[in-house]
Formats: structure tokens, C-alpha cells, sequence
């Protein structure tokens, strides 16, 4: 029986037990007239249905996880297996064959061992699944019968099933930490490795990023990031800021100062959606339309070899994107600033923009800064356009029509490659994710805490 | 009398306007008021220019995409006259009802048998006129059609790459204009709405691609990305907002969402590698994975908007409910959470559309393979319709052009349905307390 069916068959089990138990409950509330029940009759019935599903539910994931190796070693142990080769890749793929010949999910078979295989396989599948289906069944009915035996007019069914219920709340609520800690961890770990062949110095500072090539006496030579580090940075803190704060800061200016009622309610979710569209989306834009374009405009000022994945159009697209973040960012930190300011400024007889400019600008400045912040995090964070739209080649320059390579496009690049999992090149976008995430976690804090401040500061 | 009381300003003929502050009549006054009103209509303008420029780059983005990927969805097609008869493939009608049908007609040469039909009806340049998938088309023909063996059809098989570009008139090359025209004229070539391209899946050649099988793929993958953040968001937005007690864990807890709300993508899918691929041993490239790694993705932006919509639910309901002698579970899961629910929902809603167009993490953990079989089930290999966009992008063929962004402007009707959804419950329940 596969996992699902189980799940679904546990469930079914849990509903009965919660049914049950509320009309015993409910018979008992009915038929001692004397003395009421401390819980409610459906407290009761999910106290029993709680200690009948969630035994079963444990054991289905454990078993979900153990099964697989049990299955396999009772194939190993079979007569047909002795035809198998030794360890190695070939023994993997005849083993998988027969697993999905077994389950019927393939038509036919390269190897003619995994089809002798297949039997065995599929008996011992059938076993296994029988066992844990059975195990499974006899936890949910033992747990919920035992609890059906507790149900009794002053049993605590509600203050013992809200423990468990606020358990399960405060779980959910450590999941947080945990991701965190998750990646964290995960990040440290590879990175741990990575700099133990490559020096943390050549790393950080070195000038030269060729990973097709690293060479075995001296592997740091060809892995030095500071060129990805440069292209990150022009490409997602200079070049999609030239576009993205001023488009960014005036229209939030413009919709929350000028723009009448209605125009505002139409044209803000439009300049949302900027937000919305995917990012491969654009990369594709970028790619296909924004390259060449910028390509013609480059060949058009002169520049001879200028090359349709420049980091201009990164950069452009990737400004066009971050557009709302800025804006909507700016648009709160200006409504934050007290009415009052404003229109001393104005009674004053300053015009409108000489407000905005003398006034609530440099008022809402932390948080316009914040938001700023944000965007760049965001920004160098971004993926799919740099991908799709940045140069491979890793140089350091301050020509925008050049081609420029960035932290993220690494990552990619050197984990989608047929690579061992713990040679320095895929160990390397681990170093590569572990310096991204610091710093757009250093940058997050900031602007967090700078908001958080101001905010403070006027309410 | 009244010079007197009067401080005497020191008065110039000549400059009249430093002599009294509110000279609003002179002529530098007015030039600088004029300077100051235009310096403000200029500043009004710069503006309005960034709002219609960023509205403008959106249009830009949407008409471009539309305007190359209308043609996805219409394939041209050539009638082929196949005899079945006389080609005698060795396959039996039962073969064909059975399971192992593709396989049985792709070792009996179904495919040579397609190319020599092609031959035939056009002569030696033939097999280049209809797509190197068309026999795929045969196949499925004969597959719903059995007793086709027994005789001769002709059946309507996506043409080439060439021949569809020039039947569009797009085509560069004068020698397969002339063949497109000459065929439009005799009647053989056709334009009709391309239902395999919402039907099939993934291919080598342009003309035979599909969604389906990343549409299928996305789906699964959300299915599983809502069973796991929902919960999770929203009892952790519950408890953090009802129960917790102020201390170092729960601002610990508070300072991580808001970190991984901001975390990059891509980030998550090196966690997706490390831990469930590498450290657990899921199944590579499944939607299973894909799932898990977005859930964590998205699981922060619902519970912040979770908490907010906790956060608006007035007191007085709770203590209401208090006061008649509810338990503080009852208070949450009677009274609270219903009516925070279509808040709770909208921020969900934003959360699954940002999982739906993400693609970044779902590379690094395998989802990028060449699949051609809709996936079965959440641990089955799959493609989801990003990725599946940005493996076309990166074809050199010029049909998929258009295969591109046609799957690009289905993925934004879905975002943007989406977003409708969640603008709709918004304002259907927005409630003033």
C-alpha cells in the first residue's frame, strides 16, 4: 500500500475514533443527569483521535525512511542477486531498474538482471508495505482504544488535548529557528570543507575566477571571488539603483503627494505587479529584447565588442524589478511622517515639492534609506536574470557594457554541472551562498533596525 | 502720529522688494514666485514621467511577450498520407490497447515508417517538411485508433520548424517560402489552434513541445509547498501573537522570520541540497523536494501576514469569549481565527504566487532535467513552468522562440489570476472594527 493510501487509511481511523468517542461522551453527559462532563463531547473525541493518528503518523514517516534499505537488503539476499557486479555505478542503476520495473512504472529493462531482479523486488515491496501498513493499523487502534478507555464524565479530555494543541503551535513556531539554523549550518559545514583546500585569503581577495579549470597543486589560484564580488555589486547595488531609486522614490512621491485619488488607486497595484512577475520572466526580456538592444546602442556610441549579456541589461532589468520595493518603502515612510509637519511647511508658503524636498524627505530618510537597503539585499540576492542575462566571464571593470558575472550566477553554474559532490568547485558555490547570505543578512538587520527606530520615533 | 510708534525701515527707492519683505508686486519677487511655481510643475512632472516610465517598462514586458508568443499556441500542419497496409508494422492491435504501446510501436519502426510516408507524398526533401516529432502525432493517432493499421489515413502531423516559420511569413530561407506557399496553396498545410502545446510535454524539437507535463509538475509542487507552509504559518502566526510570552526565544523566533523573509532564493536551494538531497536522501528533481524548499520559502510570508491579520482581530472578541468561559484554545479557534482567516488567505495566496514563479532554488536541486512524461505522483522526476521556460530559453533552435514565451504568458495568467484572487478576498473581507 503506498504512503498516501496509509495516510489516508490513518485518517479515516482518526475520524471514526473522534465519532466514537464523542457519542460516548455525549451518552455519558445524557445519562448521569447528576453529574456533567468536565470536557465537551467533542474535546473528548479529540483527545482519542489525537492518541490514534499521531503514533500511527510518527511510525509512517520513520518507516517511510527505513524501508527502502530494508527492502533492498532482502533483495541483496536473494538467489538472483548473485548475478549482480560488484559496487559501483552500474550496480545502482541495474538496482533502480528493477525497482521501477517492480513498480510497474517502466516498460522494459536495459539490463536482463534487473528484470530477474524485478520479482524478488516486487514480492519484497509487497512484504514490507504489508508490515508497516499492519504496524501502522495496530498503533492507531491500541493508542485510540486505550484512550477511548479514559473517556469518563471528570476526565480532562480539553485540558490534556490543549496541551498537546499549544505543543503543536510552539513547534510550528520553532520551525523558524530551525530553517535558519538549517542553513546556517549547512552553509558552514560545506564551507568549512571548501576552505579547508582553499585558502580563506586566495578566496576573498583573489583577482582570477576560471572554476572549469582548477588545478590540483594549487587550487585557490583559479578560485579567487573578488571579481564576482565587483559584478555583484555594480551589476545589483550601482546599476539597478541608478534605475531603481529614482524611478522608485518619485513615484512614490508623485502617488502620495500629487497623484489624485483615483489615479493612485489604479496605478499602484499596476507598479506591483512589477514585483510579481517572475523573475525568469524577466531574464528572458532581458535576454531576448533588452540585450541586443542595449548591444545596438553600445556599437552605435562605438564600443567595438560590445556583447548582448552586458551588465547594463542585468542591471537595467533588474532595476526595472526592484522599482516597487523602493517605492512602496518610501510611500510608507512618507505617510509616517505626522500631517502636522507638513502642513506647518505649507502654511508657511512653501510650494508642494519644496515641502517634499525640505521637509519630508529629509523626515522619512531613515526609512527611505531602509527601504533602499532592502532592495540592494534583494537585488544581489536576485537570481534568474543575472543568469540569464549576465556574461560568464568574471572581470573587474567599470564599462557597463561590458559583461560582468555575479555570486549568483556562480552558485548556478557550478552546481548544475555533472560534478563529484566535494571536489573545490561545487564546494565552492557553498563559500560563494555563505558569503551572499551574511552579507544580506548584515544588510537586513540594518535596515530592519533603522525602521524599527524610526517608526518609534514619531508614533 | 503713527511715525513715531513705527520702527523706521530703512527704505531705498531703487530696491524696493529688500526694502519690504512682502513686496509681492516687484518684479524680483514675481520672477522668483514664477521660478519657485516652475521649479513645482517640473518636479510634478518628473513625477508623473517615473510613474507612467515604470508602467511604461510593464507594458513594454507584456506586449512584447504576447506579441512573440501568440504564435505558441498555433501550430501549422501538413495532411500526411500514411499506408499502413503496406508498411505491415509488426504490432497487434492488443499491443497497442496495452501498456507497453510506445515502446512496441518505437522498435517497430513506426518512425522510419512516418519518414518514408513523407517521401512519398512529397518527395526526396519530404521528412524535412513535417517535425521530427510528428511521428509522436502517428503514434497517438493509432493509439486511440487501432483498426488505422489495417488501412490507409491521413492524418494531420505538426510540420517542420522552417516550414511553420515561413508559413507565418517569418521565414529567411526563399526555397522553403516557396515549398510553404505551394503546399498552403494545395491545401496540405494548414494553421489550426495548437492543443498539444497545452497537452504535451517537454521535446527535443520545437514543434512538438508542450506545458502539461511542467504545468503538472507546478501543481504537485504546490500542493505539497501549501500542506507544509500553511500549517506551519499559521500556527506559528498563532502562537506567537496569542500565546507567547515576551522573552529572548520568541524575539529569537521573530528575528528569524523577518531574516528569512529576506533571505535570497537561492539561498534556500542550497539548503534544499544540502539537507534534503544530501543529508536525507529524497529523491532528486521531485516535486516532493521542490515542494519542501518553497514551503520553508514562503512559510515566513505567512506568518507575518497571519500576524497581522491576528494582530487586527479587536480584544474585545477575545475577552468576550473569555468571559463567557471559553479556554484560550476556544478563543483562537472559535472566534480569532475565523475572522482573521481572509487575511490569513490573502497573504497565503501572495505567498504561492511568488513560490509559482520561483525558480532559482528549484534549479540547484535537480528540477532542471529534460522530462517527457507528465509526473505521476509528488516523488516521480518533474519540471515545474519556470524552469521548464528558462530550459527553452536556452535552446539555440529559433521555434522555441515562441514556445517560450507562449508557456511565459500562461504562467502569468496563472500570477495574475492569483493576484486577482487575493485582491478580490481583500476587499470582499476587509473589515472596519
Amino acid at each position: 500500500m503506498n504512503v498516501f493510501a496509509l495516510l489516508f487509511l490513518v485518517l479515516g481511523l482518526g475520524l471514526i475514533a473522534w465519532l466514537t468517542a464523542r457519542a460516548r461522551a455525549a451518552r455519558l453527559s445524557r445519562g448521569i443527569a447528576a453529574r456533567r462532563l468536565h470536557s465537551l463531547p467533542s474535546q473528548h473525541g479529540w483527545y482519542v483521535a489525537t492518541w490514534a493518528v499521531v503514533p500511527a503518523l510518527i511510525f509512517i514517516v520513520v518507516w517511510a525512511n527505513i524501508s527502502p534499505g530494508l527492502i533492498t537488503e532482502s533483495v541483496l539476499a536473494s538467489p538472483a542477486a548473485a548475478q549482480l557486479p560488484g559496487f559501483g555505478f552500474e550496480r545502482e542503476t541495474i538496482l533502480n531498474e528493477a525497482y521501477s520495473l517492480a513498480q510497474g512504472s517502466s516498460q522494459g529493462a536495459f539490463y536482463p538482471v534487473a528484470e530477474q531482479l524485478a520479482p524478488a523486488y516486487a514480492e519484497a515491496i509487497t512484504r514490507y508495505n504489508w508490515i508497516g501498513t499492519a504496524i501502522a493499523l495496530i498503533l492507531a487502534f491500541a493508542f485510540g482504544a486505550l484512550a477511548f478507555t479514559r473517556v469518563k464524565p471528570d476526565f480532562r479530555a480539553r485540558t490534556r488535548f490543549e496541551r498537546a494543541v499549544m505543543l503543536l503551535l510552539l513547534v510550528a513556531s520553532l520551525i523558524a529557528i530551525l530553517t535558519t539554523l538549517g542553513i546556517f549550518l549547512s552553509l558552514i559545514f560545506e564551507s568549512v570543507r571548501f576552505f579547508s583546500i582553499v585558502p580563506v585569503t586566495d578566496f576573498l581577495f583573489g583577482l582570477n575566477w576560471s572554476p572549469q579549470v582548477i588545478r590540483a597543486d594549487d587550487p585557490g589560484a583559479n578560485l579567487g571571488a573578488l571579481p564576482l564580488f565587483w559584478g555583484t555589486f555594480f551589476i545589483g547595488a550601482v546599476i539597478a539603483m541608478l534605475i531603481a531609486i529614482p524611478f522608485g522614490l518619485m513615484s512614490a512621491i508623485y502617488l502620495t503627494q500629487y497623484a489624485p485619488r483615483s489615479f493612485r488607486a489604479w496605478m499602484k497595484p499596476i507598479l506591483e505587479i512589477l514585483a510579481g512577475v517572475p523573475t525568469v520572466v524577466y531574464g528572458y526580456f532581458a535576454a531576448l529584447t533588452v540585450g541586443p538592444l542595449i548591444r545596438d546602442f553600445a556599437v552605435m556610441l562605438g564600443f567595438q565588442f560590445a556583447s548582448a549579456e552586458s551588465a547594463l541589461s542585468a542591471g537595467l532589468v533588474m532595476g526595472i524589478m526592484i522599482i516597487p520595493f523602493v517605492s512602496s518603502m518610501a510611500d510608507d515612510s512618507i505617510a509616517a511622517v505626522p500631517t502636522a509637519m507638513r502642513d506647518g511647511s505649507l502654511a508657511m508658503g512653501a510650494t508642494t515639492s519644496e515641502t517634499i524636498k525640505r521637509v519630508l524627505i529629509p523626515a522619512a530618510l531613515p526609512g527611505v534609506v531602509a527601504g533602499i537597503l532592502l532592495a540592494v539585499s534583494r537585488a544581489i540576492g536576485e537570481t534568474m536574470i543575472v543568469v540569464m542575462a549576465a556574461s560568464g566571464a568574471a572581470n573587474i571593470t567599470l564599462n557597463p557594457f561590458e559583461g560582468a558575472t555575479t555570486v549568483t550566477k556562480q552558485i548556478v553554474d557550478l552546481l548544475t554541472g555533472e560534478t563529484a559532490f566535494d571536489s573545490p568547485k561545487t564546494l565552492a558555490a557553498f563559500a560563494l551562498g555563505l558569503t551572499l547570505f551574511m552579507i544580506t543578512f548584515v544588510l537586513n538587520i540594518v535596515a530592519l533596525r533603522v525602521v524599527k527606530k524610526y517608526r518609534e520615533a514619531y508614533e | 502720529m503713527s511715525e513715531t510708534l513705527v520702527p523706521q525701515l530703512p527704505t531705498r527707492p531703487e530696491e524696493p522688494a529688500s526694502a519690504a519683505p512682502t513686496g509681492w508686486k516687484s518684479d524680483s519677487m514675481q520672477k522668483r514666485i514664477r521660478a519657485r511655481y516652475a521649479r513645482e510643475r517640473r518636479f510634478r512632472m518628473w513625477g508623473l514621467a517615473a510613474v507612467i516610465g515604470s508602467a511604461g517598462f510593464l507594458a513594454f514586458l507584456l506586449v512584447t511577450m504576447l506579441w512573440q508568443g501568440i504564435g505558441g499556441f498555433q501550430r501549422a500542419e501538413i495532411a500526411l498520407p500514411i499506408d499502413f497496409k503496406a508498411a505491415a508494422l509488426e504490432v497487434t492491435p492488443e499491443q497497442l490497447r496495452g501498456k507497453g504501446a510506445d515502446l512496441a510501436l518505437a522498435s517497430a519502426g513506426l518512425n522510419d515508417v512516418v519518414a518514408n510516408a513523407a517521401v512519398a507524398a512529397f518527395g526526396p526533401d519530404g521528412p524535412d517538411y513535417i517535425s521530427e516529432s510528428a511521428w509522436v502525432t502517428v503514434r497517438d493517432e493509432l493509439k486511440a485508433r487501432p483498426e488505422l493499421l489495417q488501412g490507409r489515413a491521413s492524418i494531420d502531423v505538426p510540420a517542420s520548424s522552417p516550414i511553420a516559420l515561413a508559413a507565418k511569413g517569418d521565414g529567411n530561407d526563399p526555397a522553403v517560402t516557396r515549398v510553404a506557399t505551394r503546399l498552403r496553396d494545395e491545401g496540405t498545410l494548414t494553421q489550426g489552434f495548437n492543443i498539444d502545446f497545452l497537452t504535451g510535454s517537454d521535446a527535443t524539437d520545437p514543434t512538438g513541445v508542450g506545458i502539461w507535463g511542467a504545468l503538472k509538475g507546478s501543481l504537485l509542487t504546490m500542493f505539497i509547498t501549501l500542506m507544509i507552509a500553511f500549517p506551519i504559518g499559521v500556527f506559528s502566526a498563532i502562537y506567537l501573537e496569542e500565546y507567547a510570552p515576551r522573552n529572548r526565544w520568541t524575539d529569537l523566533i521573530e528575528v528569524s522570520i523577518n531574516n528569512l523573509a529576506a533571505v535570497p532564493s537561492i539561498i534556500f536551494g542550497l539548503l534544499g541540497l544540502a539537507v534534503f538531497l544530501n543529508f536525507l536522501h529524497l529523491p532528486r528533481s521531485a516535486p516532493l523536494v521542490g515542494g519542501m524548499t518553497l514551503a520553508l520559502m514562503i512559510m515566513p510570508v505567512i506568518v507575518i501576514a497571519g500576524r497581522n491579520a491576528i494582530k487586527a482581530v479587536p480584544p474585545s472578541i477575545r475577552d468576550a469569549a473569555l468571559g463567557i468561559g471559553a479556554s484560550r484554545i476556544q478563543v483562537v479557534f472559535h472566534h480569532v481565527l475565523p475572522l482573521a482567516l481572509p487575511g490569513i488567505l490573502t497573504g497565503t495566496i501572495i505567498g504561492m504566487a511568488r513560490a509559482l514563479g520561483e525558480t532559482a532554488p528549484l534549479l540547484l536541486i535537480g528540477m532542471r532535467a529534460f522530462i517527457v512524461t507528465p509526473p505521476g505522483g509528488v516523488f516521480d522526476p518533474a519540471t515545474v513552468l519556470p524552469v521548464q521556460i528558462f530550459l527553452w530559453s536556452d535552446q539555440v533552435s529559433r521555434g522555441f522562440v515562441e514556445k517560450t514565451s507562449a508557456a511565459i504568458i500562461v504562467l502569468l495568467i496563472f500570477l495574475l489570476a492569483m493576484n486577482a484572487v487575493a485582491i478580490y478576498l481583500r476587499n470582499r473581507f476587509e473589515t472596519r472594527w
